[in-house]
């Protein structure tokens, strides 16, 4: 554990039909990068979507610095300061950025008693978050179709940090990226890792979770076989832990 | 950590200022109101009686009902879906309306019978368009399909309650809404007041993102925690509140209601919306790109008349237009989607979003 419990997790359990995808998950994330891995069908999205309010769990608790929290959907999610970055970004193609990075959540002014739009202060305010994470978009009235996949991810993690988010949760984020550009990414996410954000990332990237994660859980068959700190493991074991030639180390 | 406060203006401050210049459709709206005023001029050289004050009420007059519909199914269509229905909606409203009117009004104007009839035009088409949006949302039914059935529905609805017949024992002070004015026709002013609320609420406000938003990705609209129910909902209840107008002015200014009213209007209405720069793919569209599509094909409509062209190459010539709107809009789209990727591989090679590296 790293620093203070942020987020708490009790004996989360999800099943479809038969199967279990989160059998009794519990664990506590602090402040800092958390990475979570672990092959396919072991339970990581289902996890990602249930603490983003996306899936409701069969069972389970969760708390919020020390507080307990219902996260029934993804609205009150947000509302509690919990944001997600999703796979497939979740961007309207046809808005410009500031209509992206605002969407559900749009600023309005009353005139005449009427809440329009105020699209003069989303703009700027989404100009200024955007140079606040040193991300560089050519204009903030840029329709998000045409920027790049690097760009269309920044649009979608400066929507996520905007609102001044304490718990950040990434679902691959870096999946559709190449080189340059996941290294990009990584470098905002460290900013923010460093700004005391508690960042919580699936990723099928081993070797670059060793180097940036101050926690590794790893997940198999629906449960949560090892948490362990990078510096204490090599990636070999992390391997050993997904496919379960090793079982239950905890730091 | 920078506090937004401590922020100076930069580059992309800058870029942050809002202006008309900066909305997406701002070209495309000016390239088809070239193409008006080029038609206009067209017109007017081969009938020199074309351009006169006459011939321009005639033809806002003529575009005034369909450009009702075209109002809801712009929006319909930016959401990514379609309404078959509204035709029909416009039949059904103006004859329950009509029923009302005719059966209530004794004697005088009748001014009580006929604001309380647009009032249940308004109600029917409201209430008919409501239906669909929460069976399509509900049952995650296709649009298509569902207004395709609501279509029949609506016409045996208008049939049955006139018993297939026309109704026209309307109170008078219909035929003033219907056909007087103040300086011009109160269909106008009807139709004016219809466009500014459809624009602004599409424009302006959170509802009218929403529509964009659904059309570009329902995931998107879900994920930001917008309820898609009620707004599918109002939104097609706000199509049908369109055609419910559509239907009452209709009677007015027929001076009398029928079962058949709205049929010729459905496609033109689409049509308008297409022309307009509403792309079928959904997320892109405007209302004042509409009202200038629905001008352009009532000019075309009007302008073959007074030029002594037969009536059925108007219907070619709106045909026409549609399929070269809709190229445009492919090719747009195409050269955008190559462009687009070549842009982001150079962007990537060249310099990652990181300002930083």
């Amino acid at each position: 554990m790293e620093g203070n419990a942020i987020f708490q997790v009790e004996n989360v359990t999800k099943s479809y039909g038969g199967i279990h995808a989160l059998n009794h998950v519990s664990a506590i994330f602090g402040e800092g990068l958390t990475a979570i891995i672990g092959d396919n069908g072991a339970g990581k999205s289902t996890f990602m979507k249930i603490l983003s309010g996306v899936t409701k769990p069969d069972d389970g608790k969760f708390f919020l610095k020390g507080q307990p929290v219902h996260i029934t959907s993804p609205v009150e999610a947000r509302r509690l300061g919990i944001e997600s970055l999703y796979q497939d970004l979740a961007l309207a193609d046809t808005l410009n950025v500031y209509a992206n990075m605002f969407l559900g959540r749009e600023l309005v002014r009353r005139i005449a008693g009427v809440p329009l739009l105020d699209e003069r202060r989303m703009a700027r305010l989404a100009a200024e978050t955007l140079e606040q994470v040193r991300i560089n978009i050519p204009s903030v009235h840029t329709m998000v179709r045409n920027l790049s996949g690097g760009q269309r991810q920044a649009v979608a993690l400066a929507r996520a940090i905007h609102f001044n988010a304490s718990v950040l949760l990434l679902d691959e984020p870096t999946a559709a990226l190449g080189p340059k550009e996941t290294d990009s990414f990584n470098r905002i996410i460290m900013g923010l890792v460093q700004g005391g954000k508690t960042v919580i990332m699936v990723t099928h990237n081993i070797p670059q979770m060793m180097d940036m994660a101050n926690r590794v859980i790893i997940m198999r068959a629906g449960n949560i076989v090892a948490e362990v700190r990078p510096q204490d493991v090599t990636q070999e074991d992390v391997m050993a832990f997904m496919v379960g030639s090793r079982t239950l180390i905890t730091d | 950590m920078v506090r937004l406060k401590d922020l100076r203006p930069t580059a992309t401050l800058a870029e942050s200022k809002f202006s008309l210049l900066q909305s997406p459709y701002f070209i495309s709206n000016i390239r088809i109101l070239g193409i008006l005023v080029l038609l206009v001029i067209g017109f007017g050289v081969l009938a020199p009686g074309f351009i006169s004050v006459a011939s321009l009420q005639s033809i806002l007059v003529s575009t005034a009902l369909f450009l009702l519909l075209a109002l809801g199914e712009t929006f319909v269509i930016i959401s990514g879906g379609i309404d078959l229905s509204i035709g029909s909606m416009l039949a059904m409203s103006g004859m329950v309306s009509g029923v009302f009117m005719s059966r209530y009004y004794n004697n005088g104007s009748g001014t009580t019978i006929a604001l309380l009839g647009l009032i249940i035009a308004l109600v029917v088409g409201l209430i008919g368009g409501m239906l669909n949006g929460v069976v399509i949302a509900k049952l995650r039914l296709n649009p298509l399909i569902v207004t395709l059935g609501t279509m029949g529905i609506f016409e045996g609805i208008a049939e049955l309650i006139s018993n297939g017949l026309p109704i026209s024992n309307f109170p008078p002070f219909l035929f003033v809404l219907g056909n007087g004015g103040w300086g011009i026709p109160w269909l106008l002013w009807f139709t004016i007041a219809a466009v500014l609320f459809y624009g602004l609420l599409l424009a302006k406000t959170r509802f009218g993102r929403y529509i964009y938003a659904y059309g570009a990705s329902k995931d998107a609209v879900v994920r930001a925690g917008v309820n898609t129910t009620i707004h599918a909902t109002w939104l097609y209840g706000l199509a049908g509140l369109a055609a419910g107008l559509a239907g009452y002015l209709s009677a007015a200014h027929f001076e009398t209601a029928s079962p058949v009213a709205g049929s010729q209007y459905l496609l033109i209405a689409v049509a308008a919306a297409v022309i307009g720069g509403t792309t079928l793919q959904g997320g892109e569209g405007t209302i004042w790109g509409t009202v200038i599509g629905a001008l352009i094909i009532s000019v075309l409509q009007n302008g073959f008349v007074m030029i002594g062209l037969a009536s059925f190459w108007q219907l070619v010539a709106v045909g026409v237009m549609v399929i070269v709107a809709v190229f445009f809009n492919e090719l747009q789209r195409r050269t955008r989607i190559a462009s687009a990727g070549r842009t982001a591989d150079y962007k990537a090679q060249r310099k990652p979003f990181g300002r930083a590296g």
